[in-house]
């Protein structure tokens, strides 16, 4: 019986839908800072990775490098022209809006505000992040003063206009905006979110007397209260639009040229995908599109274990990212990028500043540090040989003996071992007084720390336990630090994928299309006007029927949730509960004052169910959700549990758990196959990844080809890959 | 047992970090004060068995090196008679506490029955009783005319709550929330246990024990190496005090001698003015964190916060001074006393240390507006922290920070959001902007002021106010300039204009009322002729310098 349920299990995986194609060439491009990863997937094989050097002045260029080359590899091969025409979908991540925020090189734009708080954007409610650092200097604003005007009008906090809009004044300000060469104009009024018609008018104006400009109005972007959030979001979309569309037309041109010719889609922040067209107009959903992808596949590997939660964690060369999922990617609402606000519904991802090439100091009382500062790609590590003299986190897993010098990136780049050593020797082991390799242990053991502490800000911080959850190291240096982790939170099962290093645009591949909608609805929720709370749902639903129309989802194919902004009647901070909608049309407060106690426990320890406390609404949410076809995926036979055929060699490499060095078995990851089991310590070596297996920890090949290290004894965890055992 | 690991010696030190990070945020999440939740003037701790500070999140610093002294002024209080479960509140001025409204939650946290740490967690309570809502009293003399005074008390025991004790409290508080506001606390506070129970249970005690130690002496060793930065030997400074609140035209001295060692510095303040006959006294711990804070701005930022970082600062308050008033004094202003002290040592430390002393930050002077919202019946408080964030002073190298806000908060309190300041009191805001022309001139420039205005939205509004800032700018060094002064001006709506003194009670202020504060500029620092000709070019674009004040002040 227990066989059964892991054979369904299984089998769920290829998400089919009954009588549903899922048979298209799919490719999922995600352009990151060094690399532009794709993965391709078709009917009847198996997904197929390809990297590309990125080609940061044009990155469409390195797509289309990269799809050259995987025409070139396709047997038989094809032209990039012959191989384009085959293409049904390519899903885009994108970091064009990322850089140009953190580098601050985004568009000269203007914001037209109400008078009096023309000052809120750069005055950020007047924080100063490090309060003990004067030289720490605020961040310039999105807009220059002299392009921020408040002109008269006014609407008041219940959403009636106190003051008609100046309409001179907007023409005025308009002039301005002209004369200085504007690439983009935002719009927003105080309490728009209780009445828009203000920002509508003057948006009318803009139109008309600057039509080439890329406008953003706030009652659009974001209608919810919350000043500052709100001219933030906004000003951060005019910001980035203009970029974002030109990125836009040099990629559906060369796209174009090469004869692809159906469905390209952008991947946003909330880890769904979204039409190039709305993504022109909402360009700052995109922000996080490079990392969104990540926690949705992390989803699709871990349900082959019969779990539907899991954290998904990217480690690159400067940073580490990590997030949660139950069910589906947990989603924020209070996000930042570059100190900058931005309240759109974004995963919750969090980065900290820890990667390969993060480098380790000592501070003045002598402590080791890992990071924040990297090393970066050039010139890299010491062991890169590019000149770098400081030494790194992947210098520390060269002296370790988790990464091989000739084999890394499948023996494309040799590593300099004696450099590795020099800069540990000189910069840690010996003003610490300690052996070159207790250094670099050290330095390991530091990292994965503040790695477990990113870890913990998304899972603890959010009430969640994280030995509950699947652990998916993402990254090619991910899986060499992730059992330590994992013995710092205590978490008994990782699940590597074969596509670990190229996680994100994997995931891109399983997103749905997804649009979100808020507006503010401030009221005790045991004093409810439920008709106007029902037409205000109905009315966002048509608006995300009417988006869903326009990119051609059957109505079949559509879903829609819808969520409450709530809080203790005078709390500040609202939580924000998923509603059945039944709920809502029964007029059923007590079933959603239940959920909403249930939900303020889980995060914060206690509820204020007992005394009755009053529950207010602030904001309704809705999404709405347009199911894509997702790629198919084909369970590998069972291939035995024995190991011994991809046996590599051996190598001594540093045991954290016993503070030594010992010889370990390394494999070849290629060659091992579902039911095949590792015992740790051990190293399995892939072309672009190593998978360093603990002491603590045993491996067993899954039915997708993921890794699954396991806690020692604890084969409970992965049961569907044990299929003799299950059987006997 | 007896091997420092240097390795897990980082780890501890972050975990403790982490921990209390984690306790901030559950304050912040949960909270109902704007004053907690949106400004945050609250501090998280992390202590050992004794008291010994292992690690804080100071949102608010003022409140910060006041934790540890009650902690153990706790432990020797209860002596043995203290249980697992237990959580204790603690507010009393006159067994180390700083300010009344400032109340704590402490929690000792006990391994296989043994006492090995305590977490704790202070924050400004929206209300604490005595004469005037909110705590703000200028006319008091006495601690009974200002609170409630909350000596240490078991407010829970061995995890059941005593509802006798916490009766007797809140019957004593105006307003409801600040119960909730106190079981955030001991929330944020259990928060805490549970982590660093993780944390000893997976190293065991004497591992913890062992690191403590250590940890405490690497921080002792970062903060005597700063110290050895400042040339040796003694100096002297001053701030001014401007009105106790009682008597018009009064003027206090607040005098600092700093000795300055090989590996230790001394803040002696034996020669400041006798406190006053009003609520303008400072508590010793109040004072002392003040001195902290300014001393822990001059030096390398990441110092952890630990019994260590404290150790080397030696700090003389003789009882009796504006600075450490004897009971029983009023002292609800102490806290705002942090600016002319921090005034008093970057005069005193400016000739030996220009390099990292700042000039003068804007003083604070604030306002607290209650009354009943027409829209609800119910009563509110609001603090106008809007209002409150002027700019800082400018160092060597860097301008000052525009709408910081006084120097005992450094940026870590927030204003309000706007629109959520128009839903949760019955105001109108008409203004809130940067001040055009406030900031200091120098080479390197103060920090921008604010100007605020708004409508007040409830009848017979009462108004206090508490600060200064509105006699004496903030000051100029090294030939940069001072800045302009603070002021609050009530306009009632037939036109009769009111100012008020900067501690005052202003009852019946009529709805309609224009409200209207200038937080004003920091100081600058050097020559400002030496300033930056294309910067201030697009200031003057920018329209926070008018070309009349730019060719005044820089010749340009």
């Amino acid at each position: 019986m227990i066989h059964k349920t892991g054979q369904a299990q299984v089998s769920m995986q290829s998400n089919a839908r009954p009588g549903e194609r899922c048979d298209e060439t799919k490719i999922g491009i995600d352009v990151g800072g060094t690399f532009t990863d794709f993965v391709l997937t078709r009917a009847g094989a198996d997904p197929v990775i390809f990297k590309s050097l990125s080609t940061p002045a044009d990155p469409s260029i390195a797509v289309v490098n990269g799809l050259r080359d995987i025409a070139a590899s396709m047997r038989p091969a094809l032209s990039l022209e012959e191989f384009a025409r085959t293409i049904d979908t390519i899903v885009h991540g994108t970091t064009v809006t990322t850089n140009a925020t953190l580098t601050g090189t985004g568009a000269k734009s203007a914001l037209l505000t109400t008078q009096g708080v023309r000052d809120a954007l750069e005055m950020r409610r007047g924080i100063r992040e490090e309060q003990y650092n004067n030289r720490y200097t605020n961040v310039a604003p999105l807009v220059p003063r002299y392009l921020r005007v408040g002109v008269a009008g006014r609407i008041d906090r219940n959403g009636q206009e106190a003051q008609a809009l100046d309409l001179e004044e907007v023409r005025q300000a308009i002039a301005l905006f002209k004369r200085e060469g504007v690439l983009a104009v935002s719009i927003c009024f105080m309490n728009s979110f209780a009445n828009a018609q203000h920002e509508q008018a003057a948006a009318e104006l803009v139109r008309r007397e600057l039509p080439g400009a890329y406008l953003s109005v706030s009652s659009s972007v974001l209608p919810s209260i919350r000043f500052y959030e709100r001219v933030s979001t906004t000003a951060l979309n005019s910001y980035v639009g203009p970029k974002l569309n030109h990125y836009l037309d040099q990629l559906v041109s060369r796209l174009k040229d090469i004869g692809f010719s159906k469905l390209l889609l952008i991947m946003q922040s909330n880890g769904g995908v979204i039409s190039p067209q709305l993504a022109r107009e909402k360009a700052a959903l995109t922000l996080l599109s490079g990392p969104a992808g990540g926690p949705v596949a992390g989803l699709f590997y871990v349900r082959v274990h019969g779990q539907n939660k899991c954290i998904t964690t990217d480690m690159g060369g400067t940073s580490f990212e990590a997030s949660v999922a139950v069910d589906s990617p947990l989603v924020k609402n209070d996000g930042e990028i570059a100190r900058h606000k931005i309240a759109l519904p974004m995963l919750d991802i969090h980065t900290i500043g820890a990667g390969g090439g993060s480098i380790g100091w000592l501070d003045q009382g002598g402590m080791l540090r890992m990071g924040p500062h990297s090393a970066g790609a050039d010139p890299g590590p010491a062991c890169y040989g590019k000149g770098g003299r400081l030494p790194a986190t992947t210098d520390a897993n060269v002296v370790l003996g988790y990464l091989d010098p000739g084999f890394f990136a499948g023996g494309k780049m040799r590593l300099d071992m004696a450099a590795a050593r020099a800069a540990i020797d000189e910069h840690i082991a010996r003003p610490m007084g300690l052996t070159i390799e207790e250094a670099a242990a050290g330095m390991y053991r530091v990292a994965c720390n503040n790695m477990a502490q990113g870890v913990r800000e998304v899972t603890i911080k959010r009430g969640f336990d994280p030995r509950e959850f699947p652990y998916i190291p993402a990254g090619g240096a991910g899986p060499i630090h992730s059992c330590l982790i994992c013995n710092e939170l205590e978490i008994p099962l990782q699940i590597v994928p074969r596509e670990s290093s190229v996680l994100c645009a994997f995931g891109m591949l399983l997103s749905e299309l997804k649009h979100d909608f808020v507006r503010t609805f401030v009221a005790r929720l045991d004093a409810v006007d439920w008709s106007r709370l029902g037409a205000m749902i109905d009315d966002m639903l048509l608006d995300g029927a009417r988006q869903l129309e326009q990119e051609q989802i059957a109505p079949a194919q559509r879903s829609h949730e819808v969520r409450l902004d709530c809080r203790y009647l005078k709390q500040y901070h609202e939580v924000s509960v998923a509603v059945p909608q039944q709920l809502i049309q029964a007029h059923d407060a007590g079933a959603i004052a239940q959920t909403f106690h249930a939900e303020h426990n889980r995060l914060y320890g206690y509820s204020l169910a007992q005394e009755n406390t009053a529950i207010e609404i602030i904001n309704v949410r809705v999404q709405a959700v347009g199911l894509t076809d997702k790629p198919s995926y084909r369970k590998q036979p069972w291939a035995g549990t024995g190991s011994d055929h991809a046996l590599k060699s051996q190598r001594s490499v540093y045991i954290p758990e016993s503070k030594a060095f010992a010889d370990v078995n390394v494999f070849d990851g290629h060659k091992l196959a579902y039911g095949n089991r590792v015992q740790g310590p051990a190293l399995i070596e892939q072309e672009t990844t190593a998978i360093f297996v603990s002491a603590s920890f045993d491996c067993v090949v899954d039915a997708l080809g993921s890794f699954a290290l396991f806690q020692k004894g604890r084969v409970d965890l992965v049961a569907s890959c044990m299929k003799e055992e299950l059987s006997i | 047992m007896s091997k420092i690991d240097p390795i897990l010696l980082s780890v501890y030190a972050r975990s403790f970090k982490a921990i209390t990070d984690e306790m901030s945020i559950s304050m912040a999440q949960t909270t109902r004060s704007p004053i907690l939740c949106e400004a945050k003037d609250y501090v998280t701790g992390l202590y050992d068995a004794d008291g010994n500070m292992l690690e804080q999140t100071e949102n608010l610093p003022i409140l910060a090196f006041s934790l540890a002294p009650v902690c153990k002024y706790i432990k020797e209080f209860f002596g043995d008679e203290l249980y697992p479960g237990d959580v204790i509140f603690h507010n009393d001025v006159f067994s180390l506490g700083n300010q009344n409204n400032d109340v704590a939650a402490f929690k000792p946290i006990f391994l296989d029955g043994e006492l090995v740490a305590w977490t704790a967690v202070k924050g400004h309570q929206a209300d604490i009783g005595g004469n005037v809502a909110g705590g703000y009293n200028p006319n008091a003399v006495e601690v009974w005319q200002e609170a409630l005074r909350i000596p240490p008390v078991k407010v829970v025991e061995r995890g059941k709550l005593r509802k006798d004790v916490w009766g007797l409290i809140f019957a004593n508080v105006r307003l409801d929330i600040v119960q909730h506001d106190m079981k955030a606390e001991m929330g944020a506070c259990t928060v805490g246990e549970r982590r660093m129970l993780e944390l000893l249970k997976k190293y065991g005690r004497p591992s913890f024990e062992l690191h403590k130690q250590a940890l405490f002496q690497a921080t002792r060793k970062m903060m005597e190496a700063e110290i050895a930065k400042i040339p040796p030997g003694q100096y002297a400074g001053e701030g001014y005090v401007y009105y106790d609140g009682r008597h018009p035209g009064s003027k206090f001295t607040i005098r600092v001698d700093i000795t300055v060692g090989e590996k230790s510095i001394k803040f002696d303040y034996t020669r400041t003015d006798a406190q006053t006959n009003g609520f303008v006294n400072g508590t010793f711990t109040s004072s002392a964190s003040a001195t902290i804070l300014t001393l822990l701005q001059m030096v390398n930022p990441d110092i952890p916060h630990n019994e260590g970082m404290v150790q080397p600062i030696e700090i003389i308050i003789p009882e009796g001074t504006i600075l450490n008033a004897a009971y029983p004094k009023a002292t609800t202003f102490g806290n705002h006393l942090c600016p002319p002290n921090a005034d008093a040592i970057q005069r005193a430390l400016a000739p030996v240390m220009p390099e990292r002393v700042t000039a003068g930050w804007n003083n604070l002077l604030a306002s607290l507006t209650t009354g009943i919202d027409p829209r609800s019946n119910e009563k509110y408080v609001d603090i106008g922290f809007m209002g409150l964030k002027g700019g800082s002073g400018a160092m060597k190298g860097t301008d000052g920070y525009d709408h910081i806000g006084m120097i005992d908060a450094s940026g870590g309190v927030l204003d309000q959001d706007y629109e959520m300041f128009e839903q949760q009191t019955p105001h109108t805001l008409i203004k809130h902007e940067l001040l055009v022309d406030s900031a200091g001139a120098g080479q390197w420039r103060g920090g921008l002021g604010v100007e605020t205005i708004f409508r007040i939205g409830s009848p017979d509004t009462q108004l206090v106010t508490f600060g200064d800032g509105d006699f004496e700018p903030a000051f100029g060094l090294f030939g940069g300039k001072d800045a302009g002064l603070n002021f609050i001006r009530l306009t009632y709506p037939d036109g009769t204009t009111v100012v008020p003194r900067n501690k005052d009670l202003i009852t019946g202020v009529p709805l309609g009322t224009l409200y209207h504060q200038v937080a004003s500029g920091g100081g600058g620092y050097g020559d400002p002729l030496l300033r930056d000709r294309a910067l201030l070019a697009q200031e003057v674009r920018d329209g926070v310098i008018t070309p009349e004040a730019a060719a005044r002040d820089y010749g340009l």
